[in-house]
């Protein structure tokens, strides 16, 4: 239990490439802790988090090309993975072996989430189309057409009920899930939208752009209730405490920020990657960050609780 | 080959029109000045200029500021070199469009001296050197290019080109796959560069263990492992290992004689040579397991 943000451990030379992605699940049947990393060296590798220490436990092999995005299911058993190759793999994280390879067609698969009762996974497509496979079924069940561009960016609120994605042009749309209705179409940002996360409670989506702002979108009235600046260049990740009080971002300018979720001020800075971060998450009680980029390193920062 | 030319020429076209749109648009500017502003309201500007001037010479007169004198003089000198390096991309780009391509290279060389991190001079200087088949300058020169921004999906892109020309076709794979990485909406990227880079890949990689397999059998054909142990010559052990010995040795023959193709598709494949007729082979394996007892 620490008082101030520290850094807590480095991992040099996680991957042989720039990591582009990573996760951080628990298990829900022996609490220990997972993450999962993505890298541009085709491999998916699942670490071991105990003792403040990160330990490999499986380098997966399958992919053909760059791991684009890797998420963990609620229950921290499966981790699902998107590759450039245009598949996406579902992988046993105890046993460490593939369960599916789901082929999402040309240029369909680009990030990845588990929906809040794991048992569907939303990935964007090329012509604006969020599609949902079944877990199960390893088969598309249904889509939903945002009618705009490619979708970079994908987050499932919490409480289950919306879905937002982010696009290319900068549109981020909002649907119901229930319905299938597009219920919002904000025009937050004139450029790419990298990632976008909703607040614990789900009243809030946060979204990260290159132009190099954060937003704070209420969700309920599609208003826009903060416009953040402080990196100096793209805004590639962002990531909100479970407790609701802080999120996280990471950007091209090498820094990874902590932000108070009530007074939208910056409270903390980390510059200790040597290039562009394009990963950044909590852990499941928010005591520690991870985050992880085109140096090939990870890095573990400890939370003031 | 084709459709790199054809994108180069695009891309020259586009700048062109890109300086094009910039004189044009300077002209307009100037225009609007003479038209927008009143007569009698440029003429109270002049008036107005006139008396700072004089009410200002009297102290420059008595004391130099040297020290900002020093200052304005290194920032005139900085703007002189952007703008002359921008004038000497322009007419590199022009001598390009002509394809002067050299003299283009030239022009954009001296640019690189007055202005040596602007990442367009390398990416350009790469695309000409590709044209003129100078594939390990147009690398370097790319590499220039994704140094000095590193989130241009284009520079990339030429990189990956200019790697490709080269035969550095996991390189290339790479590159592409970073450009797509920056921007994932961008068509070309996907259908034309990273596909065939990566169709090269491929056949690279079956082609070294079509490779591996035929070292290997070789090796074993030299020291087959039947070889090291007694027989009893009267049982059928012996024609057991001479059938394994003569079946290995035509699976040697067999992977001499294919090759790794790509069909249209893109699929990779182990084909019969075409010399090669089936009653030949028969023949010829008949004939190495008569050699074979003879061992």
């Amino acid at each position: 239990m620490s008082t101030q943000y520290t850094i807590l451990f480095k991992q040099e030379h996680a991957h042989d490439d720039a990591i582009w992605t990573a996760a951080w699940g628990r298990s829900a049947a022996d609490g220990s802790e997972t993450i999962v990393t993505g890298s541009l060296d085709d491999m998916v590798k699942v670490w071991k988090w105990s003792d403040e220490k990160l330990e490999l436990q499986w380098t997966l092999e399958g992919h053909q090309l760059g791991v684009v995005s890797v998420d963990i299911s609620h229950n921290g058993a499966i981790a699902a993975s998107s590759s450039l190759d245009a598949h996406i793999r579902l992988w046993d994280l105890e046993s460490g072996k593939q369960i599916k390879s789901i082929d999402a067609g040309p240029v369909d698969a680009w990030s990845v989430a588990f929906s809040p009762d794991s048992k569907y996974i939303a990935t964007g497509s090329h012509h604006g189309k969020v599609n949902i496979f079944g877990v199960e079924s390893s088969k598309k069940e249904y889509s939903l057409d945002t009618r705009g561009k490619f979708i970079l960016s994908i987050a499932y609120s919490p409480d289950g009920k919306y879905l937002a994605s982010g696009a290319i042009d900068g549109i981020i749309n909002i649907f119901d899930i229930a319905t299938g209705k597009l219920l919002h179409t904000l025009e937050g940002h004139a450029m790419p939208i990298r990632s976008l996360t909703f607040s614990p409670d789900s009243q809030l989506l946060v979204t990260a752009s290159d132009d190099g702002y954060i937003k704070i979108y209420d969700v309920q009235h599609a208003n826009l209730a903060a416009t953040l600046s402080g990196h100096g260049s793209w805004v590639l990740n962002v990531a909100f405490s479970p407790d609701d009080t802080h999120f996280v971002s990471s950007s091209s300018d090498k820094s990874v920020k902590v932000w108070d979720a009530s007074s939208r001020a910056c409270i903390n800075t980390f510059f200790d990657h040597q290039d562009q971060v394009w990963s950044v998450k909590y852990n499941n009680t928010g005591s520690k960050i991870i985050s992880a980029g085109d140096d090939r390193a990870i890095h573990i920062y400890d939370c003031p609780v | 080959m084709l459709f790199q030319n054809k994108s180069i020429g695009i891309k020259v076209f586009f700048f062109s029109f890109v300086c094009l749109f910039y004189r044009m648009a300077s002209f307009g500017w100037k225009r609007k000045i003479g038209e927008k502003v009143s007569k009698s309201s440029v003429q109270q500007f002049e008036a107005d200029t006139e008396k700072d001037k004089d009410a200002g010479a009297a102290p420059d007169e008595e004391e130099v500021d040297w020290l900002h004198a020093i200052k304005r003089r290194r920032e005139i000198l900085l703007e002189d070199c952007a703008e002359k390096s921008r004038r000497l991309k322009d007419e590199g780009t022009l001598l390009a469009e002509q394809g002067r391509h050299w003299e283009a290279i030239k022009k954009w060389d001296e640019a690189i001296q007055l202005t040596p991190d602007n990442p367009l001079l390398y990416e350009m200087k790469s695309q000409v050197l590709t044209i003129l088949h100078e594939v390990f300058p147009a690398v370097k020169a790319a590499e220039m290019a994704v140094k000095f921004r590193p989130l241009w999906w284009e520079g990339w892109q030429t990189l990956g080109r200019a790697q490709l020309n080269l035969g550095e076709v996991d390189m290339a794979v790479r590159s592409f796959q970073i450009g797509i990485h920056l921007r994932p909406s961008e068509r070309s990227l996907w259908d034309e560069d990273l596909k065939w880079a990566w169709t090269l890949q491929k056949q690279q990689a079956a082609t070294k263990e079509k490779m591996r397999q035929e070292e290997e059998t070789k090796n074993q054909i030299l020291n087959a492992p039947e070889l090291e142990r007694d027989y009893d010559f009267e049982s059928d052990e012996v024609l057991a290992a001479c059938v394994a010995v003569a079946e290995r040795q035509n699976h040697y023959e067999e992977l001499r004689k294919t090759t790794v193709i790509i069909d249209a598709e893109g699929n990779i494949q182990n084909m019969l040579s075409q010399e090669e007729k089936s009653g030949e082979s028969a023949e010829s394996s008949h004939q190495q397991l008569v050699k074979v007892r003879g061992l």
